[in-house]
């Protein structure tokens, strides 16, 4: 049962992950292949703050996302107005990075031995893992409503029109670099904090972690929901790791000889869907979906023209 | 002396590089997107190696022309199958390298489940350690640099004065100009996917003689490669070899003087520095 939680509370944090690279990249368009980078800033550096600093936890998880900021707004008035292969290579790259430090410096990361022990919050209650997950659901239901928000905001519009044509979108006197940059900083930094919520739950930190397998879930589950639907996020994780992470390797009968090939399996069926995904349906499985129209203050009907929809 | 020491062990590590470089570049340059599934090419190059030099038996030197041809054919297969049908579909530059993400964990993943996911070694010819002039190199590398150095060549003469190079060049620049002038893209563009999945193959054949064969080789170079590619600018053929040739230098360099990792940090951050002022601009 406490296993079941775990994996439940991991998957809320892919969800969470996944949405946020639904703003970068379904409404800016922003390629961000870093996204284990951030996230590992912020679980690590909450880990070093806590371990070898002794911050408070949440003090940990603050600071550490201010690091992915910092590192973002650095990146992003490096590389962010270059085309997008070199934003996403320059992401990837350092996401390589982080993962090299992490094991080079290992007087305040622990190297290749990993750094723990990462304290549990609502230590003092029974079911604290049960409060934790409720807690990160909350989190990440927040997440949903604020994109929600933000599509049908004025920044939200502006983040598509950059994503559709960053050209005509600057002619219309838009700051589109600014714009760009604030959401790359500001959902890094929510990376971050994410990965800061997840040092509890994996408690003890190893460089393992930080592999880019992670960045690859991700962009799989965001790609299969729909990268431009709000919700496509949700349904990719439940599609790619609810389906293998909890219900194959949990339920389904595999014969112990075959249980270390599960993961291959699982990674060859990522690139499968992925790949038949792009082929036949390249909107994901829920599609586009359009910003709400605002009720138009004065509606005056103009009768003899056809109107169209979306 | 550091300096005479670095050039040579980088030229030596650079060999394999220079290789994936410029096939990963033909690709780059002809379809205009980053192929990551070409990691997987090096890979089979390796594993198609085991096959010849380890199951059948013969010496590696014989081994390596038919694992470079069968890492073509794949190649070509590969592209058939997926990425010309996707193409034609009209698939975006962004949305065809995640595609390629997926091409490269079916293709990876795949192979672990019929190979197995252990380390393999390929029987090595005889290795002699030879000097000259306070230089130290196997005769193995020695012949990989050659060989290197002489399929670098060929394929920069193919691209740069042959009929060939020109159909694709003019394919590159403007496709329906090309095709208007009688260049038949279909069989172009074939030949080009066959000759990057030789230069692929015949790259990690050498990794794979060097070090070890695993399922994840060609994947730990590919960021590399990737960003040797970018960095040398789109399509550059001759761009591609130079700044593989300097990365092998600038690692050799950082490795003598500081810790083998840092050189990979720093090389990546020298990438990202480059990007920033050479890569190409949106708005």
């Amino acid at each position: 049962m406490d296993y079941l939680i775990f994996s439940f509370s991991l998957m809320l944090i892919y969800i969470g992950l996944a949405q946020l690279l639904h703003i970068q990249f379904g409404l800016a368009g922003i390629p961000n292949f870093g996204v284990v980078g951030f996230w590992g800033l912020g679980l690590y550096g909450t880990g070093v703050l806590y371990v070898t600093y002794s911050f408070p936890l949440l003090a940990a998880i603050a600071a550490a996302s201010l690091i992915s900021a910092a590192v973002a707004w650095v990146l992003a008035y490096l590389v962010l107005q270059r085309s997008g292969q070199s934003i996403l290579a320059a992401t990837l790259a350092l996401a390589a990075i982080v993962a090299t430090l992490v094991v080079t410096e290992k007087d305040i990361t622990g190297g290749v031995q990993g750094i723990g022990t990462i304290g549990f919050p609502f230590s003092e209650m029974a079911n604290r893992n049960v409060i934790y997950f409720g807690f990160l659901l909350a989190v990440v239901i927040g997440l949903i409503w604020v994109s929600a928000r933000l599509r049908d905001s004025r920044l939200g519009r502006q983040l598509i029109a950059i994503r559709d044509n960053e050209e005509l979108a600057a002619s219309l006197g838009k700051d589109t670099a600014a714009a760009k940059r604030m959401t790359f900083v500001v959902t890094c930094a929510l990376m971050g904090v994410l990965g800061g919520l997840s040092a509890p739950l994996h408690q003890f930190l190893v460089p393992y972690h930080l592999a880019p397998s992670l960045t690859f879930a991700v962009w799989i589950a965001l790609v299969l929901g729909g990268k431009g639907h709000n919700l496509g996020a949700m349904i990719g994780v439940f599609a790619t790791f609810g389906l293998f992470d909890i219900l194959i390797e949990t339920y389904a009968p595999v014969p112990q000889d075959y249980a270390l090939m599960v993961p291959n399996f699982k990674l060859f069926c990522y690139g499968a869907l992925l790949v038949l995904i792009i082929m036949y349906r390249p909107t994901g499985i829920l599609g586009e979906d359009a910003p709400h129209e605002r009720p138009k203050a004065a509606p005056t009907p103009v009768p003899d023209t056809p109107v169209k929809e979306g | 002396m550091l300096l005479v020491d670095a050039i040579f062990i980088g030229l030596l590590e650079a060999s394999p590089l220079i290789l994936a470089a410029m096939g990963f570049t033909l690709i780059f340059y002809l379809n205009g997107f980053m192929n990551i599934a070409y990691a997987e090419t090096i890979t089979f190059g390796a594993y198609f190696a085991i096959l010849f030099n380890v199951v059948l038996g013969l010496h590696f030197y014989m081994a390596i022309v038919p694992s470079m041809l069968f890492s073509g054919v794949m190649s070509v297969i590969v592209y058939l199958g997926i990425f010309r049908p996707a193409l034609n579909r009209g698939v975006g530059p962004t949305e065809m390298i995640i595609l390629s993400v997926g091409v490269s964990f079916m293709l990876r993943y795949g192979l672990i489940l019929i190979v197995g996911p252990e380390n393999l070694f390929l029987n090595e010819p005889n290795v002699t350690y030879m000097q000259f002039m306070g230089l130290g190199a196997t005769n193995l590398q020695l012949i990989a640099l050659a060989l290197v150095v002489l399929t670098a060549g060929t394929l920069y003469w193919m691209i740069y004065n042959t009929g060939l190079g020109e159909q694709m060049r003019g394919l590159a620049n403007n496709h329906d100009l090309a095709m208007a002038s009688g260049i038949d893209p279909h069989r172009t563009s074939m030949v080009i996917w066959f000759i990057a999945g030789c230069a692929g193959g015949l790259s990690g054949v050498f990794s794979g003689v060097f070090a070890q064969v695993t399922p994840y080789m060609g994947w730990n170079v590919i960021l590399i490669t990737m960003l040797v590619t970018i960095v040398a600018g789109i399509g550059s053929v001759r761009g591609a070899a130079l700044a593989a040739i300097v990365a092998g230098i600038l690692t050799a360099f950082i490795t003598l003087v500081s810790k083998p990792l840092y050189s990979e940090v720093a090389l990546l951050l020298a990438f990202i520095g480059v990007l920033t002022f050479r890569g190409a601009r949106t708005a």
